[in-house]
């Protein structure tokens, strides 16, 4: 007996110390602007005991350099669309989560649980992800300068509105409505049709305003230049922030086809704490959070068909392009203005 | 532990001494660490304030240098030019005028001509690249009519100048100016006609510019620059400019939040704020100005110069160690006073006190120092009732001495009395006994006493018994006592007595003595005598059977017709 009580002690001290050390637990979260509102992610604070720290990313790119940083060690969780889904996975960036883990994955529609027939986001018989919003990238016309709303990529090119068009500042995208408007395959790029697209791009930063990074900065640039169309690089985001700002301004959906992207939750392969991970992907499916996701960020969530849902045939999902450094590198060339014919050095 | 008067009063003198300059050092620490704080603020405002000024003159300067340029020889037929020898020439021209402002000011990156019309395709190009100025020329020209410091700046009438907000460049070969960041300077270029053709950009190295106006500053001071959005533009950690660069906003009212007021609010143009991010111990306090282009409403950038508080502090606690230092010193010098005020009070009273000890103790009176003040006054009085009580206590003395001789000696003849004659022989007894002596114990009584005193009166007899008392104590030398017991009874003690026989010598004597007339007041008296003699231990062995026996003794001498003495000697006497 004499020996039991030190041991009650330690088991004691050991108890009072678990949920301590679990307070200090902290998940590192890597997202986009609108996917852990401040007063969604202290709900989860203090629901798990735990600390978020929430990285916001405005791009791809600055996403793939965070992650990739410290080989996925600086975060648990991260957002990402499904073909840098894809992409991490090939790179050992992330880790297979299981689904049946998270208890609210049962309430996603259907299309959303058949992971067999999503891209990307499984690898090797491996889920990798688990969906949580989307959006496609249509365009945003001015409703005053058309009379009927734009109905075909092209219009970006149109010398009619020459000056007063506004493209994103992305190498991926760009290639890809390039080569959409010259009707090729937007994700595979030949690579002889590589000079045909960069001049079809460099065709149309001539016939930009500019090309934006922000959607603050591009709807600032809708009302102080008189622009017409905006490649919505953000989706109905992008409407809906321009909407609140007074605008008078459409969305259409081209009838080429709309990139459509469609982002997941994921756990990186330096996660420090799977249960608490999990946890959070099965906050964020919760039905309250996804609808606050749609109602804040215009988004389409998993949970909820959206009001007006694209037709899904003219959807392209986005997926891993052919090269993306080689038109990372004719991006760069062509918004530093260079003029054609680009010669490339490979 | 016993506190004395001394260590009391010297506490409560220390404490008058220390209270109030503990108290004085601590207001006016606080009023200087106040008015040091407010210096600080004040001279962080006033510097940012001529920061912000010489950041204006710097760019009214770069707008000159932007305007100069434009208004070169025939820089402005340039647009009309179609000899594309001339053009040449022109161009070549000007780019060596660009060519030696970039050599006059290093902080210029690139300095380019750029063209309203064919996509905006730079006309004459100069970029920094190390050391050198490489002119940008033929193929390697660039379109820039989508970047916004060419659009916005056609749109603005001649002779205005475009500053813009503040990017890093990423614009593919720009040289020693690619990936820093940059502040765009136009300004368009308009013909004869007054149409604008081209546009000026100078290209400003944003961290140079910085430098050259922060190598005024002291080395504390530490830069802020945020954009009119509070994006950090400048920052003393570098990681945390420029943000928005890589899709991750950080603002400078998160920081500092009293910023945000700058950034909307149109009323301040400066501010102080302190900083929230850091721990209490070591926040910043900083000076912002909000710097707006042309008088425009919007800020153009946000400008601060921060302080580590802990840095202002460090001043407030060198003031405020002095004054712990005062402090110290006059509590010590307080101490001190406290101390020696105490002593000398206390002196005084301790040798008063000393002095009264020694008389209680030894009935001594010393002399104490004179003193003109109440401590004199007092051990004066002190001194005059000592020596009162020292009286009254010898009269005492005196007094009790005479009772107590009163008490023991029979007042007539001054002889021993009962009482002390039985004590001293008990006395003398106990040492008998001890020392195994021998004690003798004679018994007198007078003959026809009682018959003379009828005869003659009691003063009469008074006188007689005085006389035979006289006579008894001369006569019998060598005797321990000689007592009366009462009446006309005499007691004659011997302690030790070594020969029996010198007690029967003495009995002779005492006897021839009787036999001698007596004269008292004129008178011719005889008197005779009865004795008896009892000896320890032969007679008895306390007190009470001696005194039996001899009395038994005299009493058969006065049977056997008085006059005279027993002492029955035995032969081992």
């Amino acid at each position: 007996m004499k020996y039991l009580r030190p041991l009650g002690f330690l088991l004691c001290g050991l108890f009072a110390w678990l949920p301590a050390g679990a307070a200090e637990q902290t998940l590192r979260v890597l997202a986009w602007p609108g996917y852990a509102d401040p007063d969604l992610v202290s709900v989860f604070e203090k629901r798990f005991k735990a600390k978020v720290e929430v990285t916001l990313v405005g791009s791809d790119e600055v996403l793939r350099a965070k992650l990739s940083e410290n080989q996925g060690g600086d975060f648990d969780v991260i957002a990402a669309n499904t073909a840098e889904i894809h992409r991490y996975v090939n790179q050992g960036l992330l880790q297979p989560l299981h689904p049946e883990r998270i208890a609210n994955t049962a309430r996603q529609l259907p299309r959303f649980r058949d992971y067999a027939r999503i891209p990307d986001i499984v690898v090797d018989g491996q889920v990798y992800a688990v969906p949580y919003a989307w959006s496609d990238m249509g365009l945003i016309y001015d409703r005053k300068q058309f009379s009927q709303p734009p109905d075909s990529i092209q219009s970006m090119w149109d010398p009619r509105f020459q000056g007063r068009v506004l493209a994103f500042n992305t190498s991926n995208h760009n290639f890809s409505l390039a080569s959409l408007a010259l009707g090729g395959d937007p994700l595979r790029i030949s690579a002889a049709d590589f000079p045909r697209v960069a001049d079809k791009l460099i065709a149309l930063r001539r016939n930009v305003l500019t090309f934006y990074s922000l959607p603050e900065e591009a709807a600032e640039l809708f009302r102080s230049h008189s622009v017409t169309l905006i490649f919505a690089n953000y989706g109905r985001q992008q409407l809906k922030q321009l909407r609140d700002a007074g605008v008078d301004v459409g969305y259409v959906v081209p009838r080429e086809g709309v990139l459509a992207w469609l982002d997941c939750w994921a756990i990186s392969k330096g996660a420090r704490d799977m249960r608490l991970a999990n946890e959070w992907i099965n906050y964020m499916l919760e039905p309250d959070v996804s609808r606050a996701l749609s109602e804040r960020q215009d988004l389409s969530n998993t949970v909820q068909e959206p009001v007006d849902a694209s037709p899904s045939n003219r959807m392209i999902w986005l997926r891993p392009v052919e090269d993306d450094q080689r038109r990372a590198q004719l991006w760069q060339r062509i918004v530093s203005g260079e003029r054609p014919p680009l010669v490339e050095v490979r | 532990m016993r506190f004395g008067i001394a260590f009391k009063l010297g506490c409560l003198m220390a404490l008058f001494g220390m209270v109030p300059t503990g108290l004085a050092g601590y207001y006016i620490y606080n009023s200087s660490r106040e008015m040091l704080l407010q210096a600080a603020e004040r001279d962080l405002l006033t510097s940012v304030q001529v920061l912000g000024r010489n950041l204006h003159s710097s760019l009214r300067n770069i707008s000159l240098d932007a305007t100069v340029l434009t208004n070169g020889a025939q820089v402005h037929e340039l647009g009309e030019l179609t000899n594309p020898a001339t053009r040449k020439t022109v161009g070549d021209n000007l780019a060596e005028s660009f060519r030696a402002m970039l050599l006059a000011h290093p902080d210029y990156m690139q300095i380019r001509l750029i063209s309203a019309t064919d996509h905006g395709l730079e006309l004459v190009r100069q970029d920094r690249d190390g050391a050198d100025i490489v002119r940008v020329d033929g193929a390697d020209l660039q379109e820039k009519a989508h970047y916004a410091y060419v659009f916005e700046t056609l749109r603005l009438a001649p002779g205005a100048v475009r500053i813009s907000p503040i990017v890093i460049n990423h614009e593919q070969g720009a040289h020693s100016g690619l990936g820093k960041p940059t502040l765009h300077v136009s300004t368009p270029v308009a013909d004869a006609a007054g149409k604008v053709f081209a546009l000026l950009v100078i290209n400003v190295d944003l961290d140079q510019l910085f430098s050259q106006l922060q190598s005024d500053l002291p080395k504390e001071y530490q830069v802020y620059l945020s954009n009119r959005w509070g994006d950090l533009l400048v920052h003393p950690d570098h990681r945390r400019t420029f943000g928005f660069d890589q899709g991750r906003r950080l603002f400078l009212q998160d920081e500092f939040p009293e910023v945000a007021g700058l950034l909307s609010d149109k009323a301040p143009g400066s501010l102080i704020s302190r900083s929230v991010e850091q721990g209490q111990q070591d926040r910043l306090v900083a000076a912002f100005v909000r710097l707006s282009h042309n008088g425009d409403a919007e800020p153009f950038v946000v400008l601060g110069l921060g302080q580590p508080q802990s840095h202002v502090l460090a001043k407030v606690s060198r003031v405020g160690n002095s004054i712990v230092q005062i402090a110290l010193l006059f509590s010590v010098l307080a101490l001190l006073a406290a101390f020696i005020a105490s002593r000398a009070l206390i002196r005084p009273l301790r040798s008063m006190t000393d002095a009264v000890e020694l008389f209680s103790r030894e009935r001594k009176i010393s002399v104490l120092a004179p003193r003109d003040d109440e401590l004199g006054v007092l051990a004066h009085r002190f001194h005059a009732m000592k020596q009162e009580i020292l009286g009254q206590l010898d009269d005492l003395t005196s007094s009790r001495a005479a009772f107590e001789h009163l008490a023991r000696h029979d007042p007539l003849t001054e002889l021993p009395n009962r009482r002390m004659c039985f004590e001293r022989l008990e006395q003398a007894l106990i040492e008998a006994r001890e020392g195994g002596k021998k004690m003798a114990l004679l018994f007198v009584d007078l003959d026809h006493f009682k018959e003379m005193n009828d005869q003659y009166g009691h003063r009469f007899g008074d006188q007689v018994l005085q006389a035979v008392a006289k006579l008894l104590t001369t006569a019998s030398d060598g005797a321990d006592c000689v007592a009366r017991l009462g009446g006309d009874e005499f007691v004659i003690s011997f302690c030790d007595v070594k020969d029996p026989q010198k007690i029967a010598a003495l009995l002779e004597k005492l006897h021839q003595c009787f036999q001698l007339p007596l004269f008292i007041d004129g008178r011719k008296v005889q008197i005779h005598a009865s004795m008896g003699v009892s000896l320890f231990p032969r007679d008895g062995d306390d007190i009470g059977t001696l005194v039996q026996h001899a009395d038994h003794a005299m009493y058969k001498a006065k049977s056997a017709g008085r006059n005279r003495y027993l002492f029955e000697m035995h032969s081992s006497d």
